[in-house]
């Protein structure tokens, strides 16, 4: 397939920075020290590498030219089972790692690999069920000489970077109520970010800021509920509305549920967050609605489902976009959000992008919230056949409508699955080719909803699923994809055996990396990503994100294995549909074949 | 996956469960593979809105979570009970003792869960018997 060129008239994103720096309100501060940790292009100083999740670096010694002679140059055991998500972060010559449960942190002299301290936190091990069905964590965060660990049982922890030591924590949520943690924390300015998981306990979500030197929470804003609890505006927090940007209005959220279902409403906050430090807005998206059983829950149940961007300072909702108003299959909204400066339809754009469980890829103008772009970036995707571009509603398909058929029945065939065409693992963005290259799921649905009671601190789900590969395809469960978010095009689609669920890792040496659940490490061209430059298969089903860094002038690049998480084991040992009548049911069974749990750092770099 | 369906098919089976075997009444009633009785149709709504499958796999047949298939062949009725009721932590299993779905029905989920690992029940969403 012929790669598209980048589009003439767009200016290099340094330079588009570069002037947005200088453009730069006094007030606004994203944290010197990660700044100047993220400029150094030898550290991986964030989870995505920067604020902006774009998961990109500057390194090119590994390249297209010489990637196929790369070699392992060392591994590391974290010793636990069960899925490992998120990546490790290096800064300055040491490399900090997490685990799943029980979230251990290591921090490693990259001189020697020799462990400079490690933390394991005490949890009360009825945290584990209460994350099912698995205990990942996505890493952790580091700014001014601190750690910052999110752990499962919800506290939130700061260590001191160069022994480990605890230096504050917060209790976040209550996991004896199913509010749980697995994001990582992010931080911004001088706070850091995090959210809650417990969609599926009816846990009432959030975005939380804590001061990074006291714990001290300076603002906490909540997904349903009156407008205060939000940190809502009703006059000045905007929403696509008839094809403008316009005033959510009084109780844009209480006005959407039945009495107080909003407070066992979910629209949980587990995804990766992201900051644009000359507009001071943090962005994110929030998760299903509880239960999964629609019939319960008339209404379009806001602020679930939503893309959020919140002023970093006071946490007040500058804007806010709904993409599955009264969800009826499970499409969380959580997936990151990622901030380029592109062209959109011939404009240069300061862009939102995002790619939902729901199967479509969003461009929104990140500076008002307007919607620009939403097309189905899996072509599978069967549930609506498109989006209204006036009202920003999808617009469904009866035949796969879960309320519709209401409870009881089982709808069959709905695309994408619940683990959305896309789940957590984030995509990277590629300034060089200006395009995005998205890990994503090839997987349908049949979906039975059915009553369920709210009992605090128990599962609040309300639906059975069964999954299978996306039928008349090409038999896998996954794609890995390169997309144009200025027109929302599929520029090139690499098929994959079973879902991409790494992080994706684009770098200056032209290469774009992602691991599979069989657990290969893979880098392609990025110019033309059927091209498979480098294969290694690792320990384990890969379900982390890829990363790089420099060390006494060498690149290295790593990917932690394990697998796990819902794709991973879930998919590895269980998936059988009563009717095989769909030819590659088997495929994820299939998975057993190639791995097994077990968690590890495979790191890289070309021979000496 | 499937060897354990048995040929029985569409007989009317009358089955004792171990933890009944001194009584006269059956632990579950099956017809067809998937028509069960009142009792047993309550387990297979505990089963589900209890979320079992999360772990246990939407035909039990194992995720996160062991096969229950293989495990109800080797735990007795007491094994299952104190395991639901207070779960195994460390390995991921809930205490269900808040649930009162789970708690006045364990009988009743633990006859269908039965009738899931002996076979008899041949497939994970039943109906109740007319």
């Amino acid at each position: 397939m012929r790669f598209t060129q980048t589009p003439q008239g767009r200016k290099p994103l340094k330079l588009t920075l570069l002037a947005a720096l200088c453009l730069l309100p006094a007030w606004a501060l994203a944290n010197a020290d990660v700044e100047k940790n993220i400029a150094n292009s030898g550290n991986w100083a964030m989870q995505a590498g920067d604020m902006a999740n774009q998961r990109y670096s500057k390194l090119k010694q590994i390249n297209t030219g010489n990637v196929g002679k790369m070699q392992v140059a060392w591994t590391f055991s974290t010793g636990v089972l069960r899925g490992h998500e998120g990546s490790p972060l290096v800064v300055d010559g040491v490399m900090y790692l997490h685990s799943p449960f029980p979230n251990k942190v290591w921090a490693l002299d990259l001189d020697s690999q020799r462990i400079l301290w490690k933390y394991e936190p005490r949890q009360d091990p009825a945290v584990i069920p209460q994350m099912c069905c698995d205990t990942v964590n996505r890493g952790v965060a580091l700014a001014e000489g601190k750690i910052f660990l999110q752990q499962a049982d919800s506290t939130l922890v700061a260590l001191d970077a160069k022994t480990g030591k605890l230096i504050w924590s917060v209790k976040n949520g209550d996991p004896k109520l199913g509010a749980v943690n697995t994001n990582a924390p992010h931080v911004f300015g001088n706070k850091v970010i995090t959210g809650i998981s417990g969609g599926e306990w009816g846990v009432r979500g959030f975005l939380v800021a804590y001061d990074i030197n006291t714990g001290k929470q300076l603002w906490k804003g909540y997904s349903t509920g009156p407008d205060n609890e939000m940190l809502v505006d009703p006059n000045k927090t905007m929403t696509w509305t008839d094809g403008a940007m316009k005033p959510v209005g009084s109780n844009s959220s209480l006005s959407t549920w039945q009495g107080e279902q909003w407070k066992t409403g979910g629209g949980t906050t587990w995804g990766w967050y992201s900051y644009d430090k000359a507009l001071n807005l943090v962005y994110y998206g929030s998760g299903n609605p509880s239960t999964w059983n629609p019939a319960q829950r008339p209404g379009d149940n806001r602020w679930s489902m939503s893309i959020w961007a919140r002023d970093l300072d006071t946490g007040m909702v500058k804007w806010v976009y709904q993409m599955t108003p009264y969800d009826e299959w499970d499409y969380d909204g959580v997936n990151e959000m990622i901030l380029a400066d592109i062209n959109v339809k011939g404009k240069p754009t300061k862009a939102l992008v995002h790619f939902d469980r729901n199967g479509f890829g969003y461009t929104l103008d990140r500076a008002t919230g307007a919607l620009l772009v939403a097309e189905k970036f899996d072509p599978a995707v069967n549930w609506a056949s498109h989006i209204d571009m006036r009202s920003g509603k999808p617009v469904r398909d009866p035949r796969f409508s879960t309320a519709k058929n209401g409870p009881d029945v089982n709808t069959k065939g709905i695309c994408p699955a619940a683990l959305g065409s896309k789940d957590q693992q984030p995509a990277s963005f590629d300034p060089m080719t200006q395009l995005f290259y998205v890990p994503t799921n090839h997987v349908c649905m049949d979906y039975e909803p059915f009553k369920v009671d709210y009992v605090a601190g128990q599962p609040y789900v309300g639906a059975t699923l069964s999954m299978f590969p996306a039928p008349k395809s090409h038999g896998g469960m996954g794609t890995y994809i390169a997309w144009d978010a200025g027109t929302g095009k599929i520029v090139q689609s690499k098929p994959e055996k079973f879902s991409v669920w790494s992080g994706a890792l684009n770098t200056a040496g032209g290469l774009s990396c992602f691991g599979t659940l069989e657990g290969y490490l893979k880098c392609v061209d990025a110019k033309d990503i059927n091209k498979e430059l480098f294969k290694f298969k690792t320990p384990s089903g890969i379900i982390g994100n890829v990363f790089t860094y420099e060390h006494r002038g060498k690149q290295f690049l790593g990917v932690y294995s394990g697998i796990g998480g819902w794709a991973g084991i879930g998919m590895a040992a269980g998936l059988e549909k009563d009717t095989d009548g769909l030819g590659a049911v088997g495929g994820y069974r299939e998975l057993g074949q190639y791995t097994e749990l077990g968690g590890s750092l495979t790191v890289f770099a070309l021979p000496n | 996956m499937k060897q354990f369906i048995p040929s029985l098919g569409l007989l009317l089976l009358f089955l004792h469960g171990s933890a009944r075997a001194a009584d006269s009444e059956p632990l579950y009633r099956v017809e067809g593979g998937n028509q069960v009785d009142s009792q047993t149709m309550k387990g297979f709504r505990t089963w589900r809105a209890a979320a079992c499958d999360r772990c246990h796999g939407p035909n039990q047949e194992g995720l996160v979570g062991p096969s229950l298939l293989n495990s109800l062949k080797i735990l007795s009725k007491d094994d299952f009970v104190k395991t639901v009721t207070n779960g195994r932590l460390e390995k991921g299993m809930p205490s269900f003792s808040a649930s009162p779905m789970v708690m006045d029905n364990i009988n009743q989920l633990y006859a269908y869960l039965k009738g899931r690992s002996d076979g008899a029940i041949t497939q994970a969403h039943v109906q109740e018997m007319k």
